[in-house]
């Protein structure tokens, strides 16, 4: 990489120059080489590919996440099925029937109605 | 410059050597990523993307406690535990914890199966439940696994096991409601298709994903009580030993929609255990799936036709001596005593066949069963009342039984005049109760049906729409006979029924055929009724009762089946008496 002084002044009488024309030009004093062009581009295309990796790697991060969550719920599901399941046995005639209350229950000798 | 010229040579050697290479290289990828770009394509998505069926929840069938849907059969997630013998480590630790908490749902010689070592796959326990595997994964047992699977619970036990069916092993419903609705309660399985990691996990990368999920099952409300339905499947096993038939079969339906309220028959299974049944015959509605000569419930029928051809009317009288010709055949009452000139409400009150042929002729030329009493007959028994024809009711196996048309040479005089008195055709006990119950409710023929509605994803319950009736009978024929059959209930066995409640019905004890003629040694006993108040019937019961080598009676062995669920009845449904 070299250096050198690139500001040029000139004076506005030396020139040619319009209404709203810049009358000072600003060259870079630093000049980029081949080699150095390539490194940046390597940069950039190794900045973009890592870019693109962390979004990717988030991406399926999250999918870990769904998948867990989404386990849990079935499995919460199951269960609730589950205790539906035993709420139903417990709400049986079958159980009702067999339960201690129901054996203690006798037969009215007479009914009245409500006219 | 000699030295030059090779440099220049070499230089340009190399460049082709490379550019050769690298055209190599160029052609190579192009053939592989332009010209077989879709067959590795294809084996990439063989290796990366996973196709997984998301299984569809059979529906739930639900019973009706009053206007509350109940539970009949569930679903629950259950594990078959298995091992692979060359990876287990710890034999005596797999075996311990197998049998601790599998208990009796572990397979016997747990060792034996465990010593097979050139086996990958034994099964330890099957059908345990999660809470069991659960506490089984908690062990680490090296070398064993779980496999889930999906089975049906019946909360209420063996309660209207008939009428529901079972789901085989392979999940196809079979029998009853489970087989008849199979499509409805299937649903349709889901589909995930994605790009998956080595645990078979889904990534959201690729382009073909597809997310489409199961459509579950219908939830099916069936008509059925459960609170009938017990009570019937209790009267009946009651009726059963008081008599000593062995099979019963009775029906409950609403006359007022045709919705049946209970349909039991005996002897009966536990769905549950559906592969330890012996006799197959057990899985079989015989309620819509055996049809049989229902005997002289079907003077009613005759009644009604006599009634509404105006041929007839309860206090009409023909001279009954006890016997009756037809052709060369000689037709006799059961009950023999009642002759001189009598009213048909008498011969029903008495079962008399006479009456009834009687009737049959009248809708002829009124000596003899004409072809045009016939064509009547056959159109009130089998188009208006249909007998002899599927009603259409949405639990498998229903037989259509058999009603002779009179174009045939079966359909004959002889025929027809037993079809009087129900003998000579073929109906199922549906058939019958729906006829009648066209009857009792002014002369409206209704569909019989099991389906009271669904039960919708959120949980709530959706009523079907009653189905059009179609009128079969004018109203004053249909009150008319209604009448006639509580007057014939009342002749003799009104001390049985609750007080100010009208209850009407008609014995049958009809014959049955063995190789090919009527047999001696056995009836079928069969009570036909209804209940409710004078205005309304709110019920149609039907009881059958029968047994290889048995003579059973309507009145003696079917009715006080009948007598014990109407009364019951009368309460469940809380139908206030007359005073």
């Amino acid at each position: 990489m070299s250096y050198q002084i690139a500001q040029n002044y000139s004076s506005r009488r030396q020139q040619n120059w319009s209404r709203n024309q810049n009358t000072v030009a600003f060259v870079s004093a630093i000049k980029l080489g081949p080699v150095t062009n390539v490194v940046i581009i390597a940069l950039m295309v190794t900045i973009l590919g890592l870019i693109y990796l962390t979004q990717a790697t988030r991406a399926t991060g999250y999918d870990y996440a769904t998948q867990k969550i989404d386990s849990q719920i079935a499995a919460l599901n199951e269960q609730k099925s589950d205790l539906e399941i035993e709420n139903a046995k417990l709400t049986s005639l079958e159980t009702a029937k067999n339960s201690s209350v129901a054996s203690t229950m006798t037969t009215p000798a007479t009914t009245e109605y409500a006219q | 410059m000699n030295l030059e010229l090779q440099k220049g040579s070499r230089s340009k050697t190399l460049a082709a050597i490379l550019f050769i290479t690298m055209a190599v290289f160029v052609g190579r990828l192009f053939y592989l990523q332009i010209i077989q770009h879709d067959y590795y394509v294809g084996v990439a998505n063989q290796e990366q993307i996973k196709r997984l069926a998301i299984p569809a929840k059979r529906g739930l069938i639900y019973a009706l406690d009053g206007q509350t849907p109940v539970p009949l059969v569930m679903n629950q997630t259950v594990y078959t535990v298995f091992a692979d013998p060359k990876t287990t480590t710890d034999d005596t630790k797999i075996i311990d914890t197998i049998r601790k908490i599998a208990g009796g749902n572990a397979c016997p010689d747990l060792q034996a199966l465990l010593n097979k070592k050139d086996s990958r796959y034994q099964v330890l326990a099957t059908r345990i439940t999660r809470s069991q595997a659960d506490k089984i994964k908690q062990e680490n047992l090296n070398g064993v696994g779980f496999q889930e699977e999906s089975q049906r619970v019946y909360p209420e036990g063996s309660l209207a096991a008939q009428t529901l069916g079972f789901v085989d092993f392979s999940g196809v419903g079979r029998y009853g409601v489970e087989d008849k609705l199979n499509d409805e309660l299937t649903g349709t399985d889901g589909l995930l298709q994605s790009v998956t990691d080595v645990r078979d996990v889904p990534l959201t990368i690729g382009n073909n994903n597809i997310n489409r999920p199961a459509v579950n099952g219908k939830n099916v409300v069936l008509s059925i009580d459960r609170n009938v339905q017990s009570h019937v499947e209790q009267a009946l096993s009651d009726g059963l030993k008081r008599t000593g038939a062995t099979r019963g079969s009775a029906i409950v339906m609403d006359p007022q929609t045709g919705q049946i309220m209970a349909m039991a028959n005996l002897p009966t299974y536990d769905p549950a255990k559906f592969n330890l049944v012996s006799d197959v015959a057990a899985f079989n509605n015989a309620v819509v799936s055996a049809p049989y000569e229902p005997g002289s419930d079907v003077k009613t029928l005759t009644m009604a036709t006599g009634i509404d051809k105006g041929v007839v009317t309860p206090d009409a009288t023909y001279n009954n001596t006890d016997y009756i010709k037809v052709d060369d055949r000689t037709i006799t009452n059961a009950t023999l005593g009642q002759t001189g000139e009598i009213t048909f409400q008498h011969a029903l009150n008495w079962s008399l066949n006479t009456g009834f042929v009687t009737v049959a002729e009248r809708l002829g030329d009124g000596k003899s069963i004409t072809r045009g009493a016939r064509d009547t007959m056959y159109d009130y028994f089998y188009n208006r009342f249909h007998l002899g024809q599927l009603t259409g009711v949405e639990v498998a196996g229903e037989t259509a039984g058999t009603v002779v048309s009179p174009t045939t040479s079966e359909g004959n005089a002889v025929r027809y005049s037993n079809m009087a008195f129900g003998q000579g055709l073929d109906a199922t006990m549906v058939q019958v109760a729906s006829a009648f119950g066209s009857i009792v409710n002014g002369g409206k023929y209704y569909k019989p049906t099991v389906i009271a509605g669904v039960v919708d994803a959120s949980g709530k319950y959706i009523a079907n729409k009653i189905t059009q009736p179609s009128m079969q009978i004018a109203k004053s024929t249909a009150d008319q006979v209604r009448s006639m059959t509580h007057v014939a209930r009342d002749t003799f066995f009104a001390s049985l029924d609750r007080p100010g409640y009208y209850i009407g019905g008609k014995t049958g004890t009809s014959q049955v055929i063995k190789n090919g003629v009527y047999s001696s040694d056995e009836t079928v006993g069969t009570y036909l009724g209804y209940g409710g108040s004078e205005d309304l019937s709110r019920y149609v019961i039907m009881i059958q009762v029968s047994g290889d080598n048995k003579l059973l009676q309507g009145a003696r062995d079917a009715l006080p089946i009948f007598t014990d669920i109407s009364n019951w009845m009368l309460n469940y449904l809380e139908i206030q008496p007359k005073g």
